[in-house]
């Protein structure tokens, strides 16, 4: 069989794009759009914790908190349809489970601490998203494991040397570091 | 230098086999899903794959998801093996012209 260099050319162009839209479309790199909507949230979030008062800020987070879920719900569920793994440790099932009892453990370890100051419990909530990021990371793609060493040693840092602008550092490395993070790993992709 | 695949050149099955290798070896793809992806009717799509599974480079999986029927495809070892010396021999030929 054989072909013109063009014809090569037009061969190897479609089957990059071919590759490109199938993991846009239904592989593990659409992980980026939970960063960039958690990153949207945390920018958000922070940003009202630094400038806000805590009545409204309370009210915020649970606002952007039940949106971030919902809308992590519907892009997973979409993202899992269509394709399935042979791999137990990959079933949607057992990493929504994972994710839950995470979830309950946060809120047995701040009511376990109660009371609790609101950086504190920011803290509580981002040691438990990243060990879950992390843990997710261990089994799923070992390399998306340094966002959440990054973010949790940012987190640190501004918790232990910067108390005064913790929320705004939090919103902008945080939160501006996860939406950054999502568009390079887009366009990388 | 590899040879070109006749069968896998085919512009719909070259197609099939990028999507079917892009995903993870113990990952397989729903049928509509592959053919929402692709652009192209059930009829055609069931063709080529049926070319595609007898020359053994996928697998075809049919199976019962709560209680309706699902078709689920991957690329088999041999597919991902001749797809990549496929591709290799696509980039001979530019890097030769």
């Amino acid at each position: 069989m054989n072909i013109s260099p063009s014809e090569a050319e037009e061969a190897l162009a479609s089957i990059q794009a071919m590759m490109t839209k199938t993991r846009r479309a239904i592989s593990s790199s659409g992980a980026y759009i939970f960063l960039i909507i958690w990153g949207i949230i945390w920018l958000l979030g922070f940003l009202g914790s630094q400038f806000l008062s805590p009545a409204i800020t309370g009210y915020a987070w649970a606002v952007l908190d039940t949106l971030g879920g919902i809308l992590s719900a519907v892009f997973g569920i979409r993202m899992g349809h269509g394709v399935r793994s042979s791999s137990p440790f990959l079933s949607g099932k057992r990493i929504g489970i994972f994710w839950l009892l995470n979830f309950l453990y946060c809120i047995a370890v701040v009511a376990v601490s109660w009371p609790t100051g609101g950086k504190q419990m920011a803290m509580y909530i981002i040691l438990f998203v990243m060990i879950g990021w992390i843990a997710m990371s261990l089994l799923i793609s070992f390399t998306s494991i340094w966002p959440g060493l990054i973010i949790t040693v940012l987190a640190l840092v501004g918790f232990f040397l910067l108390p005064g602008i913790f929320y705004m550092w939090m919103a902008v490395l945080g939160g501006g570091g996860m939406i950054v993070l999502g568009l390079y790993i887009r366009s990388r992709w | 230098m590899a040879d070109l695949n006749e069968t896998i050149h085919q512009p719909v099955r070259l197609r099939t086999m990028a999507a079917l290798v892009t995903l993870k070896p113990d990952e397989e793809v729903d049928f509509t899903t592959l053919r929402n992806l692709l652009g192209v009717t059930d009829g055609n799509l069931g063709a080529h794959l049926r070319k595609l599974e007898e020359a053994g480079y996928i697998a075809v999986n049919k199976t019962f998801v709560e209680r309706k029927p699902h078709t689920y495809i991957s690329a088999s070892t041999e597919g991902r093996k001749v797809f990549a010396e496929h591709v290799a021999a696509l980039e001979s030929i530019l890097k030769n012209k």
